[in-house]
């Protein structure tokens, strides 16, 4: 219930509000722009979903199955691409791809891939971890190749998990807003930067509202559809003893996963090297100037903090959005296997995927920006929106490895007399411990990254990293985008730091 | 060196308005206010001088920030009547008419207005936002690169259309990115009814278009590291070079600014329509226009203060391009046709 109570007032509400001003003013409206533009927008996503898939599911193979030296950097690194802001992305790829690649089609396509492997690997590899490996090993001694052995027992009871990561990242792909300005052309567009333009530049609301309206629409479909797929509970009996990871066993084995573990981390870095070059590099040679002056830049002014303090205001940021995206998500994934409205609240809270990132800034600025609930000097609403931006992703997280788990648990210890909650947790308690570290730390770095829709909030205190990267970038001059480069270096970093603690954290729970 | 000086200038500017407040202020009679400017993410202001604000006038100014220009007014217009501060700052003439017919605004100009520059109070909204800086979008030339091959530097907007400046120009989408938008107002103004033509021209000639001032400036302009002499940027961008360029700091920018074709943005401020803080929220827009906050201007945002006579920073004086006959359209034009401008834009650049 309190997962469905804070998706009404915290989404339903400044929704109401953003759609009953705009109304106000009746026009009539010309769908087809939007409708072209969500056409050319599915193809980009479905190839963007493909290419992310085929790439990201060896990865998560790996690092859900194999114990090998720098393996939890691996995990880390992977995740980094998803929690940087999408200008840091764009000018990453800019400076690796930029002379080579004009704005359009393919660098959005390679931007896309590169951003939601971390969504593949980390929700399909939840799940992977929890197979027993037994089971391959059993097929493998009667025969079957390691790719017959993927096909007949993997890839079964691993097709919730992928119809639902997959399904989050073509969304993602196809609401995406900072890509396909920076990198994109007319074939790009998404009804996401059409919905930007016509609040911020057109300010014709009514048609804005209308887009939004067609591409909360248009989303709530695919994600009906990934759903559809994700909640048939997988047919395959699965135990509640965890596999511990295993190192490599064969001499073939150790060669794949060496393979793989070293394409992702070069994939991953080739574009953060290029960042960390321009955040050492002036136009002169080799500097340590733009990092020596993160502290100093801008001091004395409304610019309020330096680019380190911003580290601070984000951090609190993350930890908050952690904690209520955590609670919420995981609230929502038991709601659906308990509750009989469960799968209701579940799509409804799957929605702010495919809600305008303007929408809902504007609508919680409209709601909660003033008397009688004024949250604006609190500053509560900017991790309020990272919490709804992050709680779809807590639960495609949380979803697959709860209904991977093995129901005859809670049954067996009901019908030994334990009542229905305490029955629940000692069937799924274990991995509820596991799976809320994990999703907590996703949105902790979702909160870290995110930009879309704490950019149209108000604000009165620090301003996030991302904020301040974009602030930086937006003036001319060496230092500025010399010190913007070194502070997105120390959000790579931090992220990577992060991610790398919670992984530890979830292992030492569950390798007992 | 010079920014030694402009401390100075701002020194001086601070404590004269100093003065005059002190001199002003024993009439007043306002208690212990809070007011909340509603600002834009590029807004920027010596601490200093909102300490003073608090130290004159018992106003304590509270600065809360939403998004860019189009964004603050969107957030705004949906606002209109409740609004979630009490002066809004950094409305530009693109815009202004939206948030003028939205009722945004209360009646109100400050008592400084005559002190701004002639020709930036012309367009008040019919009496509701004081103007309180200005700035121009100009094409910005990377020296260096024209010198390099002797080529001459390009003096018109006639001449980006010749072979000579083949594949030289980038500028940003007018839809994306306030600089673009600006351009292409300025080649409207221009050329009247034959933009379209004249934008046809720039395509055939490899004009390069952007999403973003950052992407176009920062990347694809030769100055830094990309490929293109010629940029869409703001006539103070050279300065800005200098400011927020590496110790020591270089005695002279690399660029220059293509004088003819520039567009003049001016942004506002303006008491919010619904306010319960009316009188503290005047003082506030007051506030902008006094001397003070106007000698700041310059170095905080690199735009050039409304107020005439108001000291320049050296490396404005020096480096700052003057622009004698900025382009201009009137803002209800704009509001009119903007959409079926854009649409007409992209449709000849197939964007």
């Amino acid at each position: 219930m309190i997962p469905a109570l804070f998706l009404i007032t915290l989404l339903g509400v400044p929704l109401t509000n953003v759609f009953q001003r705009s109304f106000e003013a009746g026009t009539s409206f010309d769908l087809s722009p939007q409708l072209s533009i969500a056409f050319s927008a599915a193809g980009q996503a479905l190839v963007s979903t493909l290419l992310a898939t085929c790439i990201g599911l060896p990865i998560a193979g790996v690092l859900a199955t194999h114990s090998f030296k720098g393996r939890a950097f691996t995990q880390a690194l992977v995740t980094v691409p998803f929690v940087l802001p999408t200008v840091v992305i764009a000018l990453a790829f800019r400076e690796l791809l930029g002379s080579a690649l004009a704005p359009g089609f393919l660098l959005v396509v390679i931007a896309h891939t590169y951003i939601n492997l971390a969504v593949i690997v980390r929700i399909v590899g939840a799940t992977w971890q929890q197979l027993d490996p037994r089971k391959v090993t059993v097929a493998r001694s009667l025969g079957a190749s390691p790719i017959r052995a993927f096909m007949t027992v993997t890839f079964p009871e691993l097709r919730a998990a992928i119809s639902s990561a997959a399904s989050v990242v073509f969304v993602f792909c196809f609401t995406s807003l900072g890509v396909v300005l920076v990198l994109g052309n007319s074939s790009t567009r998404t009804l996401e930067s059409q919905i930007l333009r016509e609040t911020s530049l057109l300010l014709d609301f009514p048609t804005a509202a209308i887009t939004a309206l067609l591409q909360l629409a248009l989303v709530s479909c695919v994600l009906l559809l990934g759903a559809r797929t994700s909640l048939k509970r997988t047919s395959a009996v699965s135990t509640l003893r965890f596999t511990r990871l295993r190192p490599a066993s064969s001499k073939a084995q150790r060669s794949y996963v060496f393979v793989i573990a070293t394409i992702a981390c070069s994939l991953v870095l080739l574009p953060l090297l290029s960042l960390a070059y321009a955040s050492l590099h002036n136009s002169a040679g080799w500097t340590l100037e733009w990092w020596s002056s993160l502290a100093s830049v801008d001091s004395g002014t409304t610019r309020l903090g330096s680019p380190l303090a911003a580290i601070g205001t984000s951090l609190r940021y993350a930890l908050l959005t952690g904690v209520v995206a955590g609670i919420v998500g995981v609230g929502a994934a038991i709601g659906v296997l308990t509750h009989r409205l469960g799968r209701a609240v579940a799509l409804i809270a799957l929605a702010p995927l495919g809600i305008s990132a303007a929408t809902l800034g504007l609508g919680l600025m409209l709601a909660y920006g003033r008397p009688p609930l004024d949250l604006r000097s609190s500053d509560v609403l900017i991790p309020i929106a990272h919490s709804i931006v992050a709680v779809p992703l807590v639960i495609a997280v949380v979803l697959p490895t709860l209904l991977a788990t093995d129901k005859r648990f809670a049954i067996a210890a009901s019908s030994l007399g334990a009542s229905p909650t305490r029955a629940f947790f000692t069937a799924y308690g274990p991995i509820l411990r596991i799976v809320m570290i994990a999703a907590g730390g996703l949105a902790a770095c979702v909160s870290l990254g995110e930009f879309g829709a704490a950019s149209f909030l108000t604000r009165s205190s620090d301003p996030t990293v991302p904020v301040q990267i974009v602030r930086l970038l937006q003036r001319p001059g060496e230092q500025s985008f010399g010190v913007a480069c070194a502070l997105a270096m120390v959000l790579v970093l931090g992220t990577i730091a992060l991610v790398a603690g919670i992984d530890a954290l979830g292992k030492k729970r569950w390798v007992r | 060196m010079s920014s030694l000086l402009s401390k100075i200038a701002l020194t001086i500017a601070v404590s004269s308005s100093m003065l005059l407040a002190a001199c002003g202020s024993s009439q007043q009679e306002s208690g212990p206010a809070t007011v909340t400017l509603l600002t834009h993410d590029s807004f920027v202001v010596s601490q200093v001088l909102i300490d003073q604000l608090k130290t004159d006038s018992g106003i304590t100014l509270k600065i809360t920030t939403a998004g860019d220009a189009g964004s603050m007014v969107a957030g705004a217009v949906l606002a209109s009547g409740i609004p979630n501060a009490d002066v809004m700052f950094g409305i530009d003439n693109t815009l202004l008419t939206k948030a003028v017919d939205a009722q945004v605004f209360s009646s109100f100009t400050s008592k400084n207005l005559d002190s701004v520059i002639p020709e930036l109070k012309k367009d008040t909204g019919n009496g509701v936002v004081t103007p309180i800086d200005y700035g121009d979008v100009c094409v910005n030339i990377d020296d260096a690169w024209f010198t390099k091959r002797k080529l001459a530097k390009p003096t018109s907007l006639d001449q980006l259309t010749s072979p000579a400046y083949k594949d030289l120009l980038v500028v940003q989408d007018p839809a994306t990115s306030s600089p673009g938008l600006a351009f292409m107002l300025a080649t409207i103004a221009k050329y009247g009814d034959q933009w379209g033509q004249y934008w046809e021209k720039l395509n055939q000639n490899g004009v390069k278009v952007s999403g973003s001032w950052t992407d176009a400036y920062d990347s694809a302009f030769s100055s830094n590291g990309g490929s293109y002499p010629l940029v869409v940027s703001y006539a103070t961008s050279p300065p800005a070079e200098i400011v927020y360029a590496e110790n020591p700091k270089p005695t002279k920018p690399s660029t220059s600014v293509l004088t003819d074709g520039c567009y003049r943005q001016v942004e506002f401020a303006g008491v919010l329509r619904g306010t319960r803080n009316e009188q503290a929220a005047q003082q506030v827009v007051d506030w902008l226009l006094s001397a003070g906050v106007q000698a700041d201007v310059p170095l905080s945002m690199f735009v050039f203060p409304a107020r005439a006579n108001t000291p320049l920073p050296e490396v404005f004086t020096k480096f700052a391009a003057k622009i004698s006959q900025p382009l201009q359209l009137l803002a209800s034009d704009v509001n009119a046709n903007l959409k079926n401008w854009l649409s007409e834009w992209g449709q000849v650049m197939g964007r």
